[in-house]
C-alpha cells in the first residue's frame, strides 16, 4: 500500500448567510459581529482550474474569530479555522 | 552465440509519438534543455536531406530548413526501453543493456526452450518484441551487431566471425564507447573498413592509438569480452503531480515527501537502496532524467536526500511532477552503533523501533509528521502536508 501525503487544513465546507455585498452576516447559524479584515486571493488563472476566493476573518458573537472564505468559482462558502 | 537486437531511431520515435510519424518528413530530436545545441536521432527523410545525429542545430536547419525538432522525452524513452528489456527477459534470456536501442544475449541456453535452433530462438525474440527489430547472430557481441546492422527488418543476419566482417565499414565502431573517438581519425587514414583494420599489425595499431586501437583491433578480428548480462531487479517508484509548476525550495520539500514516501513503502521491507532514478516533467514541454548510484546502499532518509538534492539542482526548468524510483536494492540496512555511549542515540533507536512495530500493526499512515511544503503560500492548505515519519 502505499502511503499518501495528506495537505493539512483543507477548508471545510460550511452554511453562510451573507449580503447582497457578499459579507457574511450568520456563519453555521453564529450571528457575526464584527469583520476584521477581507481580502481576496486569485490563483492558477493560468490554468483550467483557476482558483479565486474571497476571505473574510470575522468574529461570531459569541467571540470566536474564525476565517471563513467564498469560493467564486463554485459559489459555496469554506471555513479555514 | 550472441543475438544482438537493435531498435533504430528508438529514441525519437518514442517522442515522435510512434514509429508513423519518422514518415511524415524530415524530423529530429532536440537536444535536452541544458545540454549542447545538437540534434539527436534523426528521420530517414531528414538523414536523406544530409542532416546527421550529433550535428550542431544551425547546420541542420541549414541543410534542411522544413526540419521538424521533437521535444526530447528521456522519461518515456527509458520507460519503454526498461518494457523492451523486459520482453527479451520473457523469453528467457538474460539481457546485456547496450544503452536505448540495442540489447544483447547468449542464446546458447535458449535453444531447447525454442525448438533446438537458432531460428526458433529469433522467431520467440521477434514474437516477444512485437516491434520491428533488426536482429544479428554472432559469436561475440560485436559480430552480431554488426549482423544486425546489415540485417533486413523482417530477417535475421548471421556474422560467423573476421572473415564476414571484413567488408563491414570501420564506422560501426561508434557502437562501442571506447572505440568510438577510433572512427574519425581511422577515416582520415583511408581505413574505411574493419577489412582494412583487422589487416594491419596489432603493433603498429596500439602504437599510434593505443588501448582503444587493441580493442577495436580485436573486435575486426571478431573477438570481444564475455557478455554482462543485467540483473533483474525490482524497482519501487513514488510520483507527486505538483498542483502548480515548482523549483527551489518547493522542489526541496517535494523531494524531501518522495524520500518519506518511498522509504515508507512495504515493499522495499526495510531493505536499503543503491540506486535511484529522478525525474521530471517540465513545466515547458519534454522531459528530465537522471540517475544516481550512491556510494554505498543507503537507508538513511537524510543521507539519499542529501545525494538527489544534488541532481535536482541540475534541474533545468520548473517541473509538473517529480518522480523517485528505487531501482536497485540492497540488504537491509543494519541497526547503526554508536561510538560512545549516547543517551539521544538510543532513544532515536527506540522510536524508530517503534514507528517500525506501529507500521506493522497499523499501516503506513500510522506515523505521521508535518512537511512544510510551501510555507509562504497563500492558500493555506498548501503549506503543509503530513507525510510518511522516517528517521
Amino acid at each position: 500500500m502505499t502511503p499518501t501525503a495528506r495537505a493539512i487544513g483543507a477548508p471545510r465546507e460550511l452554511r453562510v448567510c451573507a449580503s447582497v455585498g457578499g459579507q457574511p452576516l450568520e456563519v453555521d447559524g453564529s450571528e457575526i459581529s464584527a469583520v476584521r479584515e477581507s481580502w481576496l486571493v486569485e490563483d492558477r488563472w493560468w490554468t483550467e482550474q483557476p482558483l479565486r476566493r474571497r476571505y473574510w476573518e470575522v468574529v461570531t458573537v459569541g467571540g470566536a474569530d474564525i476565517v471563513v472564505f467564498r469560493d467564486l468559482v463554485g459559489g459555496r462558502w469554506f471555513r479555514h479555522r | 552465440m550472441v543475438v544482438a537486437v537493435i531498435l533504430p531511431r528508438f529514441s525519437l520515435s518514442i517522442a515522435a509519438g510512434g514509429r508513423g510519424a519518422l514518415a511524415a518528413g524530415p524530423l529530429a530530436l532536440a537536444p535536452e534543455p541544458g545540454r549542447r545545441p545538437l540534434v539527436g536521432e534523426v528521420s530517414p527523410v531528414a538523414e536523406a536531406l544530409g542532416v546527421v545525429a550529433g550535428m550542431k542545430i544551425s547546420e541542420a536547419l541549414a541543410r534542411a530548413p522544413r526540419l521538424k525538432l521533437i521535444a526530447a522525452d528521456p522519461v518515456a524513452v527509458a520507460d519503454c526501453w526498461e518494457r523492451v528489456l523486459l520482453r527479451l527477459e520473457s523469453v528467457g534470456a538474460q539481457v546485456e543493456d547496450g544503452g536505448v536501442g540495442l540489447a544483447c544475449f547468449e542464446a546458447d541456453g535458449l535453444w531447447r526452450i525454442h525448438g533446438g535452433s537458432l531460428d526458433g530462438v529469433v522467431a520467440a525474440t521477434r514474437a516477444a518484441l512485437k516491434l520491428p527489430a533488426r536482429i544479428g547472430c554472432g559469436p561475440s557481441r560485436f559480430c552480431a551487431i554488426v549482423a544486425a546492422e546489415q540485417a533486413r527488418s523482417r530477417r535475421a543476419a548471421v556474422i560467423n566471425g573476421a572473415a564476414q566482417l571484413a567488408p563491414a565499414p570501420a564506422a560501426l565502431l561508434a557502437h562501442g564507447p571506447a572505440t568510438a573517438p577510433l572512427v574519425e581519425p581511422l577515416a582520415r587514414f583511408g581505413i574505411t573498413t574493419l577489412g582494412q583494420l583487422a589487416a594491419l599489425p596489432r603493433g603498429s595499431v596500439a602504437d599510434r592509438f593505443g588501448g582503444p586501437g587493441i580493442t577495436a583491433w580485436e573486435l575486426a578480428h571478431g573477438n570481444g569480452l564475455p557478455l554482462r548480462p543485467r540483473s533483474p531487479g525490482q524497482t519501487i517508484e513514488e510520483t507527486l503531480t505538483l498542483t502548480e509548476s515548482a523549483s527551489g525550495p518547493q522542489l526541496a520539500a517535494v523531494l524531501e515527501l518522495l524520500v518519506d514516501r518511498l522509504l515508507a513503502r512495504s515493499e522495499l521491507g526495510g531493505r536499503t537502496v543503491r540506486a535511484a532514478t529522478l525525474s521530471a516533467k517540465l513545466v515547458e514541454g519534454g522531459t528530465w532524467r537522471e540517475r544516481v548510484v550512491f556510494r554505498e546502499a543507503l537507508g538513511d532518509a537524510l543521507r539519499i536526500r542529501s545525494a538527489l538534492a544534488l541532481r535536482l539542482a541540475l534541474l533545468p526548468a520548473p517541473a509538473e511532477s517529480l518522480r523517485l524510483a528505487a531501482e536497485q536494492l540492497g540488504p537491509a540496512a543494519p541497526p547503526a552503533e554508536a561510538l560512545f555511549d549516547d543517551l539521544q542515540f538510543r532513544r532515536a533507536g527506540r522510536l524508530s523501533e517503534a514507528i517500525g512495530q506501529l507500521r506493522a500493526l497499523a499501516g503506513p499512515q500510522a506515523a505521521l509528521r508535518v512537511l512544510l511544503a510551501d510555507p509562504d503560500s497563500r492558500i493555506p492548505e498548501r503549506r503543509a502536508v503530513l507525510t510518511p515519519y522516517e528517521r
